[in-house]
């Protein structure tokens, strides 16, 4: 239908490292990402003293962790863990309470923690603490409840980066001075381009939630086919914001150069650091970046398990993004020919 | 068709590149824009296409005022730097450019065959751009300007890297196009190609020096050889300037 949409598809396909950072790129971060953030079967080494009451003993050793009963008395704990690098924690009885020291606040520790606790409850129902949450239960992976954001970062990412090269390589080259010197209309080439690009956008994006969902396992509530929709949103975005920024960089390597000020600012407000925290109202921020409004809808399916009535705002604020942009594109070709 | 530049001025910034030029290019004519490199020949075609607007002045086609969209499909422009889609296959830069024209279908595939022998491209038409040497680049560069057929043709240093058998031949291409009534507008820093023209264009520092028959041009010189003209020029406007603070 649009020649320039064709003309975008064949040059993409011809270009074998783009079609593969559309397609497959994405798919392995996913990959490494589900493995970095999956569960983990880590047993955490736990030291107690000799003189630790029996019941308490068999308590900690019913839990899935390494018990080290040490002879002497350990006067400073954290003199002790400096000491001894493999131990996560030193779990002191006294008659006036329990004292537990970790190494530092990180996910080994805070497992060692939670076995513990788990220890602690079985011996005192009474102080047994059940913990459930509204969305996503205790035994999902951090993959589960944070893999969305990804999802929207790495599809908007991929398609961004090669679309601004793309745009950036037509300045630098002559090719757009030289199409504006045709009878083609100006919003013709952004539409054009943007078609082109969708086509694989599509592709993307099937792939990529096929994968997840059925591949990677990650836990999905809601209706595929609205995450779908997202997506591809999001990838028109992502089409449209490459050539704008393209206007600011005169190669490939530029663009490069610009990319803490395009994508890195936008990795922080997509949910990734929880934004009800962040200090100043600076949260509100997250409302001029496209990502944000990806992720949040993809949230609202994918995690809450809502429908079209939930994320018809963020779609809305997608599409707003996708008119302001494609109009910014559309004047900025001016340069090259005022009708 | 005519093609009318009154009184333009161009500046980029505060540089001005072209100054104050008039002249008019006859219709059906080869007229060439002669002069050393930086002296604004490319920034005067982009002018008359109407890729930029002009500072001051005006610029006709024919009868209309540059620049203009519709009378882009009467005009032909092959860019200094080839600007090809490089990934893609000599045809399929044809197909891309021949389709944006919305030339028919067999027109276009008749087309593409005619310009692809003229630029003698025929046995490569299915290699990508990326792999082709630098003088098939203009070849497939010039042959993308023609295929539309177009009314006035701008060619920006169309022959450079281009071997002087396959020259003679292009530029015998140039004359039959120009028999079928299209003017040219051709930039050169090559001065045996002046004589393949009719009229020529002398540019020197954004200024138009000399504009003349090239038959009047030459006899204009001691020795007919156009190079005299520019020495002569540039002796001019140095004496100009040196001179003045003592008069
Ligand atoms: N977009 C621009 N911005 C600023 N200066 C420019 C621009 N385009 C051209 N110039 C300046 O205008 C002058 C003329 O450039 P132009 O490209 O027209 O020369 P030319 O005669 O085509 O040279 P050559 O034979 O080397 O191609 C040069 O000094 C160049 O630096
Ligand atoms: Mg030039």
């Amino acid at each position: 239908m649009n020649h320039l949409a064709k003309r975008v598809i064949r040059q993409t396909l011809n270009d074998k490292r783009s079609v593969m950072m559309i397609l497959i790129a994405p798919l392995l971060l996913l990959t490494l990402i589900y493995l970095l953030l999956g569960d983990t079967d880590y047993v955490p080494v736990i030291v107690i003293e000799e003189a630790t009451p029996q019941n308490l003993v068999t308590a900690l050793n019913k839990q899935d962790i390494e018990l080290i009963q040490e002879k002497q008395t350990i006067t400073s704990p954290k003199t002790y863990l400096t000491d001894n690098e493999h131990v996560d924690a030193v779990f002191l009885y006294s008659d006036n309470g329990f004292d537990m020291t970790l190494r530092e606040p990180s996910t080994k520790s805070s497992t060692a923690a939670k076995e513990i606790q788990a220890a602690l409850s079985s011996i005192n129902p009474a102080s047994k603490m059940e913990t459930s949450y509204v969305h996503g239960s205790t035994d999902q992976s951090t993959f589960d409840s944070l893999g969305y954001v990804f999802l929207s970062l790495f599809s908007f990412f991929m398609v961004f980066v090669i679309s601004a090269m793309a745009f950036v390589k037509e300045r630098s080259e002559g090719t757009l001075e030289r199409l504006l010197m045709t009878p083609i209309k100006r919003s013709e080439v952004i539409l054009g381009y943007t078609m082109g690009y969708s086509v694989f956008a599509i592709a993307q994006a099937i792939l990529i939630v096929l994968y997840t969902v059925y591949i990677l396992q990650m836990s999905s509530n809601g209706n595929i086919f609205l995450v779908l929709l997202v997506l591809l949103l999001l990838a028109t975005t992502a089409v449209l914001f490459g050539a704008t920024i393209s206007v600011f960089a005169s190669s490939a390597l530029q663009v490069v150069q610009l990319i803490p000020f395009t994508i890195i600012p936008q990795v922080f407000f997509s949910g990734l650091i929880s934004l009800d925290l962040i200090p100043y109202h600076l949260g509100n921020l997250s409302y001029i970046m496209p990502i944000f409004y990806g992720a949040s809808a993809i949230k609202e399916i994918m995690v809450y398990g809502n429908g079209f009535d939930a994320i018809w705002g963020y779609l809305s604020g997608l599409l707003l993004y996708i008119l302001v942009l494609y109009t910014i594109n559309v004047r900025a070709l001016k340069k090259f020919r005022n009708a | 068709m005519k093609i009318r530049v009154a009184g333009t001025t161009k500046s980029f910034g505060q540089t001005e590149v072209i100054r104050h030029i008039d002249f008019t290019v006859m219709s059906g004519e080869i007229c060439c824009l002669l002069g050393p490199s930086g002296s604004g020949k490319t920034t005067l075609i982009r002018l008359m296409i109407g890729a930029i607007a002009p500072s001051t002045g005006t610029i006709h086609i024919g009868d209309t005022l540059m620049p203009n969209m519709t009378l882009l499909n009467e005009i032909g422009f092959m860019p200094q730097n080839n600007a090809l889609y490089e990934d893609l296959t000599a045809e399929d830069n044809l197909l891309f450019f021949g389709s944006v024209y919305k030339l028919e279908k067999s027109v276009l595939k008749q087309r593409i065959e005619e310009v692809l022998k003229i630029v003698d491209l025929t046995a490569h038409r299915q290699k990508r751009v990326h792999v082709f040497s630098g003088g098939m680049k203009k070849r497939l560069s010039l042959a993308i300007a023609i295929l539309h057929q177009p009314k006035v043709l701008f060619l920006d240093e169309p022959t450079v890297g281009i071997d002087p058998v396959l020259r003679r031949e292009i530029w015998h291409q140039f004359h039959r196009i120009k028999q079928a009534g299209t003017t040219i507008v051709v930039s050169t820093h090559v001065m045996d190609e002046v004589i393949e023209c009719d009229r020529a264009a002398l540019i020197y520092e954004g200024t138009l020096i000399e504009y003349d028959t090239v038959d009047n041009l030459l006899a204009k010189t001691q020795t007919g050889r156009v190079e005299e003209l520019f020495i002569l020029a540039s002796d001019q406007l140095k004496e100009g300037t040196t001179h003045e603070p003592l008069s």
